[in-house]
């Protein structure tokens, strides 16, 4: 079980944005990527998510471009990777029915995958984008 | 990110077998049976399981799996890391050169999310899981009865 290439990208991204953006001063796409070394069209997929998951704002037109969507330390990382990776539980019958062929009350092992989800959730929902900003400039 | 089918049903079917063990060897047949799970799958997973040295295998008409210690000595740690490798959250990047963005979310979120799953797993035993398990199916007898 892992958090894809994806996740952590949006991460980078948004964290990206946090530093070279605010309300008045929108960032362009272009500038991201060649900071961050990623493709433009690879960039766009995930902020086309992000977007969508109100974790970032654009504006079009010349002076346009993007920046959070709210500030930087209220967003945590549990919202970044929920907006482009769905729920990061580790076994998928956490949070949907699924055909595996025994009752959930009786399962031997989803109080342990549960268990799991509850520490990764425990990290992620206490970090934000203004903790890994702040992280980043004492290194 | 998800536990593969390999983890979810080998654990699952190792809780199992040890809840319902009486010292003798099992055959994996009726864990099949019970777990709903296939038996071809099965042979291939406890295969793996036995050369991690969790569970000992005889041959012949009386044959199945063992435990090869006890319960109470077999962390859910060891077992995932059989049938799945040590967890991580991300990929380990072969590349080391992380910028310090990467390296703050390297610290901060990844490092520490390994930590924290690694101890839980680590500190879970597979006795704890069958006697949940145990506790589970002893409820589901008692309202049966009500």
């Amino acid at each position: 079980m892992k958090i894809s290439t994806k996740g952590t990208y949006a991460i980078e991204i948004v964290a990206d944005l946090a530093i070279h953006s605010d309300e008045m001063h929108l960032e362009s796409l272009k500038n991201i990527a060649a900071r961050r070394h990623f493709s433009e069209k690879y960039l766009e997929r995930i902020i086309k998510a992000l977007k969508e998951g109100g974790i970032v704002r654009s504006v079009r037109g010349a002076h346009g471009g993007y920046s959070l969507a709210r500030q930087a330390k209220e967003m945590t990382i549990t919202e970044v990777l929920n907006a482009v990776e769905g729920e990061l539980a580790p076994v998928a019958c956490l949070t949907e029915k699924t055909e595996c062929g025994i009752d959930c009350d009786t399962c031997p092992t989803r109080d342990t995958w549960g268990a799991m989800w509850k520490e990764i959730l425990s990290v992620t929902d206490s970090v934000t984008i203004a903790d890994i900003v702040g992280y980043r400039t004492k290194l | 990110m998800k536990i593969s089918t390999k983890g979810r049903y080998g654990l699952r079917a190792l809780v199992d077998m040890a809840a319902n063990t009486d010292g003798k060897p099992m055959s994996l047949t009726s864990v099949a049976k019970r777990q709903c799970i296939s038996l071809n799958y099965l042979e291939q997973v406890f295969g793996t399981l036995r050369k991690s040295g969790i569970v000992t295998s005889t041959k012949g008409s009386n044959g199945g799996y063992l435990l090869k210690k006890p319960a109470t000595d077999i962390t859910v740690r060891e077992v995932l890391q059989a049938l799945e490798g040590e967890f991580t959250i991300v990929e380990r990047s072969a590349e080391a050169m992380q910028d310090p963005l990467q390296q703050a979310i390297q610290t901060l979120l990844w490092d520490e999310i390994d930590a924290k799953v690694n101890a839980l797993l680590e500190m879970r035993t597979l006795e704890q899981l069958v006697n949940e398990y145990k506790s589970t199916i002893d409820q589901g007898n008692e309202m049966f009865y009500i």
